[in-house]
């Protein structure tokens, strides 16, 4: 049996933190809310949940396991996805500045999401369609750029041309959207909000950001080879093109499914592996377990806030926005940045 | 293991070829030297021989095995390539750099196990880099990047190691240090091969070179017999000359280049032609048939020709007299100083211009003797 030579990746101390940093997000965030419950409380609802012998009362049940908990679970799973997403384009194209949505699949998947609220759909269908555009959109990329001599930089031009062609169809979305009822669902949605959580949501979402993260994981140490130069990433004895095509399959499959339940979630993609970076390294056998861990605590955290700071919900990116740039900027001016 | 091109041909667009019917190869224990002027397509030649670019024509041989048919890992776990250190390293730190060089022994989905790690520590701890373990690749010096990268390289295990100008960028003790580790890794049976833009690391380190001329024209063989002045004229346009320097413990040999000079210019005969007479005085008997056979190659430029012998003295005396292109006759005296036993001197016709007056003597005599 091959033991593992633990270079670069985390101390067990770090492990243990970072995996109990999304725990304790979500048990804070049980607790609060517009009725704030008492962590006794929410222990108890989940010993009864677990099948113990405890009594709750019922709107207490009905807070935490409706309302509260796959709300939370959203968060959780939307940060560590676009986190993991974000480090693993980050590396790929080995440009600091590449967030999850540099390849066109946000705005892909707003288009989508736009085209089914406009149309009437259903939650889910606006779920699924907003899945399949994202995917489409980043298709869409790579097919603009086969054949020729793919450059980072001409891919990401791609990838930024075919976002804002998405942008521009949305907004033809919205001039034909009934200004009544469909333009305030679609703007609302657009700002991204865990508003629509629900179990069948998840259901639906959760399978592509797990998979994805899961093969990103395994992958992990493997990925330390993307940011090298392609002569170099060749010589390591990798097929670079299978892993980039596996890469950037999983970062976009994340990515979409990520935008199609919550809509448009800035910021954390690029936030979070920067921060990691910074306090870990470049190693992604370190930074891609931490960026998923610090990924959900942060969303988590930061949608709480959104839902319990006024009565009127603030939509999440412009929360992760304000309380995360001061805090990245902070964190820049204090350790000097991070070199890819 | 034995790497090896044959009859190699590039081009980026069908109509400019840049690399034409290039065939070399090196075995356990050869350090090449590949020259050649900017633009001539060195690292193209590195890039076709690994497989990164596909020959137009022509094969790459590992062990007289096709490369491309070789399978991607097990072809990187013979092979290793050392990029230029540019300084545009990822910010791993200098043991996870190397550690990476083990990525072609480890599963997809593994990690470097701890006999990996061994490995990498004991390259690191060969090429002086322990200290710096911890320490990120940005923050390093060129001559310390360089390092890693071969380290790098070298935990892998190679048995052919590639090299795209290893101490270009360097400074002296940078240079020398990178040249003492190939000669060193050369001597212990590894193939290596690296780029140069320094003929004198050729002629001091290589044992066989390939040079590559601007106008596509290569030439590979035994250094000596590659790097010459005549040689060096006609692929880089530069008047060289070709020393020996003498230190207390060894002799080196040096290149310094006097001035440019039109390298096509000496290759076309009318120009470059020049009347010289060759002097050679051979102590080995068995030598002259070599020395005739050499000189039959030049006989169409040989304009009289005495041989006598003088057994009272032991030696055997042959003077020659050609009119011929400058090259011709470098290149022929050239091979024959590398004879044993054989001494050469070389007396040049003052060209056309300067007969008459002028009393500057170059390029009249460039007398060697070894």
């Amino acid at each position: 049996m091959r033991r593992a030579a633990r270079v670069g990746g985390l101390s067990p101390q770090a492990a243990v933190v970072l995996c109990l940093l999304p725990v304790a997000a979500a048990l804070v965030s049980l607790c609060i809310g517009r009725m704030g419950l008492p962590l006794g409380e929410v222990l108890r609802g989940i010993g009864a949940a677990l099948g113990l012998d405890v009594t709750l009362g019922d709107q207490t049940e009905q807070i935490l396991w409706t309302i509260r908990m796959p709300r939370i679970l959203l968060a959780l799973l939307v940060g560590a996805g676009l986190s993991v997403s974000g480090c693993a384009f980050q590396s790929l194209f080995a440009n600091p500045l590449a967030t999850p949505d540099t390849l066109g699949v946000a705005s892909g998947a707003s288009f989508g999401a736009a085209l089914a609220l406009l149309m009437g759909w259903h939650l889910l269908g606006v779920q699924a369609l907003a899945l399949v555009c994202g995917m489409g959109a980043v298709a869409l990329t790579w097919l603009s750029v086969a054949g020729r001599d793919r450059t980072n930089s001409t891919v990401i031009l791609a990838g930024i041309m075919v976002g804002s062609w998405f942008s521009a169809l949305v907004s033809l979305v919205k001039l034909a959207a009934d200004t009544e009822s469909q333009l305030p669902a679609i703007t609302y949605w657009l700002m991204g909000s865990f508003n629509s959580a629900g179990y069948s949501s998840l259901a639906l979402g959760a399978p592509p950001i797990l998979l994805g993260m899961l093969v990103l994981y395994l992958l992990r140490w493997r990925l330390n080879i993307l940011p090298l130069s392609e002569d170099e990433a060749r010589a390591s004895g990798t097929d670079v093109r299978l892993l980039r095509g596996v890469t950037v399959l999983c970062a976009t499959a994340i990515t979409a499914s990520c935008v199609s339940m919550c809509g448009q979630v800035g910021w954390v993609g690029l936030l979070v592996p920067h921060m990691c970076r910074m306090k870990f390294g470049n190693n992604h056998l370190a930074l891609v377990p931490a960026s998923a861990c610090v990924g959900a605590a942060f969303l988590a955290a930061v949608d709480t806030l959104a839902r319990s700071i006024s009565s009127a919900q603030i939509p999440v990116s412009a929360l992760t926005a304000v309380i995360g740039a001061p805090f990245f900027i902070a964190l820049v001016r204090k350790t000097g940045g991070w070199r890819l | 293991m034995r790497l090896s091109v044959e009859h190699g041909s590039f081009s980026y667009r069908p109509d400019a070829p840049v690399l034409k019917d290039v065939s070399f190869a090196a075995g356990p224990g050869d350090l090449v030297a590949i020259l050649g002027p900017n633009g001539a397509g060195k690292t193209t030649l590195l890039r076709c021989m690994m497989g990164f670019l596909r020959w137009s024509s022509g094969r790459s041989l590992l062990d007289e095995k096709d490369i491309r048919t070789i399978p991607h890992r097990k072809l990187w776990q013979a092979l290793a390539y050392v990029p230029q250190a540019k300084g545009a390293a990822v910010a791993y730190t200098v043991e996870e750099m190397v550690l990476l060089g083990r990525a072609s022994r480890c599963g997809y989905l593994g990690q470097p196990s701890r006999e990996d790690l061994k490995e990498a520590r004991q390259v690191m701890e060969r090429l002086g880099l322990t200290a710096l373990a911890k320490r990120r690749c940005t923050e390093l010096s060129g001559g310390q990047l360089q390092m890693v990268l071969i380290a790098r390289a070298l935990a892998a295990r190679p048995q052919v190691l590639i090299l795209d100008e290893p101490e270009s960028n360097l400074d002296f003790r940078n240079q020398l240090l990178v040249l003492d580790t190939l000669s060193e890794l050369a001597r212990e049976g590894l193939t290596c091969l690296f780029n140069t833009h320094y003929p004198a690391h050729a002629l001091q380190r290589a044992n066989r070179s390939l040079l590559l001329g601007a106008d596509g024209e290569t030439r590979f063989g035994d250094t000596a017999q590659v790097v010459t002045e005549a040689n060096l004229q006609s692929a880089f346009g530069v008047r060289a000359v070709i020393g020996e320097i003498e230190t207390p413990y060894r002799m080196v040999r040096d290149v310094v280049p006097l001035e440019a000079a039109d390298g096509s210019a000496a290759l076309t005969a009318e120009d470059g032609r020049a009347i010289a007479v060759v002097a050679i005085i051979t102590t080995d008997y068995e030598e002259a048939g070599q020395i005739n056979a050499l000189l039959h190659t030049c006989k169409p430029y040989i304009v009289g020709r005495m041989g006598m012998p003088y057994p009272d003295g032991g030696v055997f005396i042959i003077n020659v007299t050609l009119d011929a292109p400058e090259t011709v006759v470098r290149c022929l005296v050239g091979q024959l100083e590398r004879l044993p036993g054989v001494s050469v001197k070389t007396t040049f016709a003052r060209p056309e211009q300067e007969r008459g007056g002028t009393d500057r003597g170059q390029p009249g005599t460039a007398a060697q003797a070894p």
